[in-house]
């Protein structure tokens, strides 16, 4: 069982352990609530006249969320109760417990007596009582008969406690005296120094609010699901070996015994719900001892791995829990009560605070790092409340807990290894380091899990989300507070409550006070009309799918007037999804889930119909934007609920966030940046004829049988046949022209797939903007074959090649445009306009022409000019050229010209030879293009 | 390069497949000035091989000297200024320019781009046009707003600039646009005329043309020039001497929609359209135009329906197609379209078969 793990304590296990079936007596003082059990002995252990402070709490549990309510001791008739209940609990404690949860009795009844943090309201002598941390307060000196009753009672329960065990006292009761010890310690600290005379002012209302009045104080009273609770808890026990370190077993006895008793609950919950049938049933003695044992039993081997596992820093895998779920479900009270339970001081930084990441982060490291240096020094437990809250503030707090979590995560990797060293001393010794530790267990609370702040958190953290507890759990609840108030309700009325705020306890505690205040009784017809107002709440967008594709189960009552369920139906759904507001990310979902719901549609009208309303809405949204008459949206709900009643069925609909759609518009927007800029490499005059539809639609296809001529065979271009050697020439020019090659991939998926072992080293060659990404669609067996890895290479080869001499030609084609004379301009000009309309390879051959004009120019100037010949063979034939060309006399052109004529001529004649003569290697002088070595 | 690109008749004269329509360009460039035009027709009917030509014809081979820029345009729009870039051709005597990649931004790029053009204006040099050319493509993908804001600056900047837009349908362009310009229809070639080019091409590739070859691929163009000839081509790497009765491969993303119709036609059930919205996906992804898709499939289901059906079915895809166009999101309609033909085809199978 999951909950034993909880049990921190070798020892304390282990003494029950032989102690056996614990006998019923005693089990009472374990049971009773800490706060309720030990409240007579204090009264006994004081002085007489102090017995009233009793309820100042000992030292280590004051805190201002309980001075705030101080219990006064019970007044007889309480008493009388207690003990009929007592019997109740033998039987069931469990479900006894939210039930009888027993919050202080009602303060402004008895609080008027005894205790008031005001002087003028009590009656008859009082003395001023001050607690350590600076609350003060009123106690009236007590009566006779006060005292003697509470002594009776407290004997009473002393004896019942010490009716066996080992010890001659109880455990508790020990305890309870060294506590009051320390108390009174305080008191007569206080007293002689402090003295304050009372203020009298108006009669103040002390009335509470009846959400704080009564809220949880101990875990057993929590109302929120059993489950959460108790994975929570175990959350927050494995901290303890990190936290606590070899102080382990200082867990304070409550603790163990809620836990004990928790444990009993779980394991009976299952085989008696109800009570109520219980107490008719009577004393139940054997089923009670029953799990006592098997809990026994587990928490030995809790103790094996205890044992096995010495106090390393074993903190828990996820540092940070998240809490999640709707308003007024008991996180914040899950989250003090689990920690203070635990035995951690609660630190709480909530939307209230300054939560930016500067700010925040010295509290956090405050809380998570730092001991306190105070000798009741409890470890601090960080509660970060509406972490979702402001989207810029807070993302400052979840930045620097996923900051701490990383740095720690590193630092793990890097030393495996424990040390002996207790996690305290460590942080102290690493106060130096510039990244923070986690020694500190946080919890983060929110209400959309979704919210875009949390995403990072959400991966690292433990996240629970909060189910609302059964309707009749909160009714029980609340039944039982409005029978203290003394407001009179029905169970029904109640529970239409409690259903009408969908369990929100906040909500329904604050009606029910505020209808309290005003003498009305709670009306099961007049919800709406009544002072309730509904929430304005918006849900997340997976719970707005969910409320719009599956149909809530028709109650019974429901059914009778069906059309009027039906009409609260549309309103819930209407409000539920204007409150999303986010129309065009909600009807992708439905779009994306509508089809896979089984609704019965043989003729598929019902299809028809959803679609045609989604198309609707899509048209709505166009023309919204368009024209932002933003109020149109209004209209959006109506088109998801007639969806909704077209197709909604009652069994849970599985609920996919609409990914294909927003794929579907990523992988375009990239498929058509990737045409766009191979359009842009291309040659303006091919790519202005083309528009990236033309291109998809009609010319990918035959593109790519075009580029994988069945033809060609791997050989070099000279070794091929006339004809071949022309279609692999065309291709080359295909493939230059639309700047198409081939280029090394690692390794095809497909290929592997197929089964033939191609081994990663060889590379496999594809084609470079990738074009047949285009027409390979899926479960689409396309037709085109890809040419072998030989071809490719040659194809490659050769692309290259055309390219050094395009570019080459290019670079002349600018340079010669530049430097000739006016006479040959214009030839030239029709020349190379020609050379660039025309393919290339008949073009080159005149572009020759072109540029030897040039060429032979920087020759001769060459040759007059440097008669010895360089000292360093040029590497860069251009850079020559310009040398050359700056220095050259402007008028040189011009005298040159007809000479140049006749050379051009005779230089055309000759091939490029190249003479070496032997060991004089810079005979080389003349600038050689890389084209003509090509050629 | 390939013979879409190598045989595109450079100049009005050699123009094969609208020769009336060449011939009426021609004496505008005889005039020394031309009105704005408008041309518009299907794609691979021969808009922008006209365009080009015509422009050669005015300006001469200076016109095609053309570079690639990407211009970034200060846009200040009173209450913010922001940078818009856009890819464009140039040449000194005209710019080409796709205003509708700039998405809703576009107006800002109509205005600024004629109000630059007219600030440098040309030199009326002699012989020398004083008026640059602007070519807009996919005029009927401007938003409405660039349309009103072209429409006054058409006019204001008439004396320096002329307008050459370029359109597939001249109904998207507003009234008022259409009414300042010369429209010219320029219709998808009609297989005859295919044919002629065709064999034109193979005349200059010295190929052997078989009977009846070039008329079996102009059928299977779709009236689509652009395609036939990439049909010719890719047949005459396939397999050179032609096989008597060798055809092209069919078009990959037309295969895929007419099994995307098998699948419909085979069952009709929310599953099934389940599965046909998933191979939508696939084409959509590969940027085919989603009118195309709905027409082919069309098409596609046409063939294998019962004749009373057909009216109804046409219908209804016009009534998909229209609504696709006012929305964004094109998926929805497309299944829409599907769900309605399932809808529609079951109940006709009910009826007849039982």
């Amino acid at each position: 069982m999951e909950v034993d793990m909880d049990m921190p304590d070798p020892e304390e296990l282990e003494w029950m352990e032989s102690n056996g079936l614990l006998p019923e007596e005693e089990e009472y003082a374990y049971f009773d609530d800490p706060e309720e059990g030990f409240l007579p002995a204090a009264a006994v252990a004081s002085k007489p006249q102090v017995a009233a402070a009793s309820p100042l709490k000992p030292a280590d549990e004051v805190s201002e969320a309980n001075l705030k309510r101080p219990p006064p001791p019970p007044p007889p008739e309480q008493e009388e109760e207690r003990s009929k209940r007592r019997n109740v609990e033998r039987e069931d404690p469990v479900d006894e417990d939210w039930l009888r949860y027993s919050p202080p009795p009602a303060v402004e009844v008895v609080a008027e007596k005894t205790v008031s943090r005001f002087a003028s309201e009590i009656q008859g002598d009082s003395m001023p009582v001050t607690a350590p941390n600076g609350e003060r307060v009123y106690a009236k000196l007590a009566t006779e008969k006060l005292v003697s009753e509470v002594i009776e009672g407290a004997g009473r329960r002393a004896s019942n406690a010490n009716h066996t065990g080992l010890l001659s006292e109880s455990f508790q009761s020990l305890t309870m005296q060294a506590e009051q010890d320390a108390l009174a310690k305080a008191l007569l600290e206080s007293t002689d120094t402090q003295y304050v005379e009372g203020c009298p002012v108006t009669p103040v209302v002390t009335e509470q609010l009846w959400v704080e009045k009564y809220a949880p104080h101990s875990f057993t009273e929590l109302l929120s699901d059993e489950h959460t609770n108790r994975e929570v808890l175990l959350w927050l026990k494995q901290w303890d070996s990190c936290v606590f370190g070899s102080h382990i077993r200082a867990t304070s006895d409550d603790t163990l015994s809620a836990l004990r008793q928790h444990s009993c609950a779980i394991q009976k919950n299952s085989s008696n719900r109800s009570f109520f049938s219980k107490i008719k049933g009577g004393y139940v003695t054997s089923r009670d001892s029953m799990p006592q044992n098997e809990s026994g039993s587990n928490s030995e081997d809790l103790k094996n791995n205890f044992n096995k596992k010495p106090s390393v820093d074993n903190v828990p895998e996820q540092k940070v829990l998240l809490l999640c779920g709707p308003a007024g479900l008991g996180k914040t009270t899950l989250a003090h009560v689990a920690a203070k339970h635990c035995g951690y001081h609660v630190v709480e930084i909530n939307a209230s605070d300054d939560r930016s990441a500067s700010s925040i982060e010295p509290k956090i490291l405050d809380v998570v790092q730092m001991n306190s240096i105070m000798s009741d020094s409890k470890p601090k437990c960080l509660v970060i409340d509406e972490i979702d809250g402001a989207l810029g503030d807070g993302k400052g707090a979840v930045e620097v807990i996923l900051k701490m979590i990383n740095a720690e995560k590193n630092k793990n990797s890097d030393r495996s290894t424990g040390t002996d060293e207790t996690p305290v001393q460590k942080a102290s010794t690493r106060k130096g380091h510039k990244i923070a530790k986690l020694l500190r267990p946080i919890i983060c609370i929110c209400n959309d899990l979704y919210a875009p702040a949390l995403r990072k958190l959400r991966q690292v953290a433990k996240v629970h989300i909060f189910v609302q507890p059964t309707i009749s759990r909160v009714v029980n609840r609340l039944k039982y507070i409005c029978k203290k108030e003394g407001f009179k309700t029905s169970s029904i009325a109640l529970s239409a409550l409690a259903d009408y705020t969908e369990c929100d306890i906040r909500s329904c505690l604050n009606t029910l006070q505020f209808l309290n205040k005003k003498r009305e009784a709670l009306n099961i017809s007049g919800f709406e009309s009544q002072v309730i107002g509904r929430k304005d709440m918006s849900k997340s967008i997976f719970d707005v799918w969910k409320q719009v594709l599956q149909k809530k189960k028709p109650k019974r009552a429901e059914m009778a007037d069906s059309h009027v369920s039906g009409d609260k139906d549309i309103g819930s759904l209407f409000s539920l999804i204007s409150n999303r507001g986010d129309y065009d990310v909600t009807m992708d979902g439905i779009h994306e889930n509508l089809l896979r719901l089984s609704y019965h549609d043989p003729m598929l009208q019902k299809t028809v119909k959803c679609l045609d309303v989604l198309g609707v809405s899509d048209s709505l949204t166009q023309y919204v934007y368009r024209t932002q008459h933003m109020s149109i949206q209004a209209y959006q709900p109506s088109i998801a609920i007639t969806i909704s009643r077209m197709v909604a069925q009652v069994e849970k609909p599985n609920i996919e966030w609409p990914k294909a759609l927003q794929r579907c518009r990523a992988v375009l927007l990239e498929k058509k940046d990737t045409l766009k800029t191979w359009q842009n490499r291309m040659s303006p005059l091919i790519s202005r004829h083309l528009s990236v539809e033309s291109f998809v639609e009609d010319i990918a296809s035959p593109f790519l049988h075009i580029l994988s001529p069945l033809s060609l065979r791997p050989v070099a271009l000279n070794l091929q046949s006339e004809r071949a050697k022309n279609e692999l020439v065309q291709l080359v020019d295909t493939m230059v022209a639309y700047s198409v090659t081939y280029r090394n991939t690692k390794f095809e998926p497909q290929e592997r797939a197929n089964g033939s072992i191609v081994p990663t080293d060889i590379p496999s060659l594809s084609l470079d903007p990738p074009i047949s990404d285009i027409i390979s669609f899926k479960g689409y067996q396309s037709e085109h074959i890809g040419l072998s890895l030989a071809v490719k290479q040659v194809l490659v080869h050769e692309v290259e090649k055309q390219k050094i001499m395009k570019d080459s030609a290019g670079k002349l084609l600018n340079q010669t445009s530049e430097a000739v004379t006016s006479e040959v301009s214009t030839v030239t000009c029709q020349e190379a306009a020609a050379v660039t309309a025309l393919d290339s390879s008949k073009g080159s051959s005149k572009l020759k022409s072109a540029t030897v004009p040039m060429q032979f120019n920087s020759a001769s100037s060459l040759r007059g000019k440097d008669m010895s010949p360089a000292k360093k063979p040029s590497s860069r034939p251009t850079d020559f050229f310009h040398s050359f060309r700056k220095e050259r006399p402007a008028g040189a052109k011009s005298h040159n010209d007809a000479a140049q004529q006749g050379a051009t001529v005779q230089r055309d004649l000759r091939p490029l030879i190249f003479k070496y003569n032997e060991g004089y290697t810079n005979a080389v002088k003349r600038p050689v293009r890389v084209r003509d070595l090509l050629l | 390069m390939l013979w879409v690109d190598k045989h595109r008749p450079k100049t009005l004269d050699k123009v094969i497949v609208h020769e009336q329509v060449a011939q009426n360009l021609k004496k505008f460039v005889a005039e020394q000035d031309c009105p704005h035009l408008l041309f518009y027709g299907p794609p691979g009917s021969g808009k922008k091989t006209l365009i080009m030509a015509l422009i050669k014809q005015m300006f001469g081979a200076g016109a095609e000297k053309v570079k690639m820029e990407n211009k970034t345009w200060k846009i200040d729009t009173g209450t913010r200024t922001f940078d818009l870039e856009l890819a464009m051709l140039s040449s000194s005597h005209h710019v080409e320019m796709n205003p509708s990649d700039a998405g809703f931004q576009d107006r800002y790029v109509v205005q600024e781009v004629i109000k630059e053009m007219a600030k440098s204006r040309p030199i009326d040099a002699k012989g020398k046009r004083a008026f640059k050319v602007l070519v807009l493509n996919e005029v009927d993908k401007l938003s409405r707003e660039a349309q009103h804001s072209l429409r006054r600056t058409m006019e204001k900047y008439s004396a320096s600039c002329r307008l050459i837009l370029c359109c597939n349908s001249s109904s998207k362009v507003t009234e008022a646009v259409r009414s300042r310009c010369l429209n010219v229809r320029v219709n998808a070639p009609s297989e005859d005329q295919i044919v002629q080019v065709l064999e034109f091409i193979g005349k200059k590739e010295n190929l052997q043309l078989p009977f009846g070859f070039a008329a079996r691929i102009a059928a299977q163009s779709n009236r689509n020039l652009r395609r036939a000839i990439l049909f010719f081509e890719t047949c005459k790497v396939q397999q050179y001497p032609f096989s008597p009765n060798q055809v092209p491969p069919p078009l990959d993303w037309e295969q895929y929609v007419s099994e995307i119709a098998t699948d419909i036609l085979s069952e009709q059930s929310p599953k099934r359209l389940y599965s046909v919205r998933q191979k939508f996906y696939e084409l959509l992804v590969n940027c085919i135009p989603p009118e195309s898709i709905l027409k082919k499939l069309l098409t596609e289901l046409m063939k294998k329906l019962d004749a009373d059906l057909k009216h109804e079915v046409c219908r209804w895809a016009a009534h998909y197609e229209h609504k696709m166009r006012l929305g964004s999101k094109a998926i929805f309609h497309l299944e829409a379209f599907v769900a309605k033909f399932m809808s529609i085809y079951k109940e006709f199978l009910v009826a007849t078969f039982g």
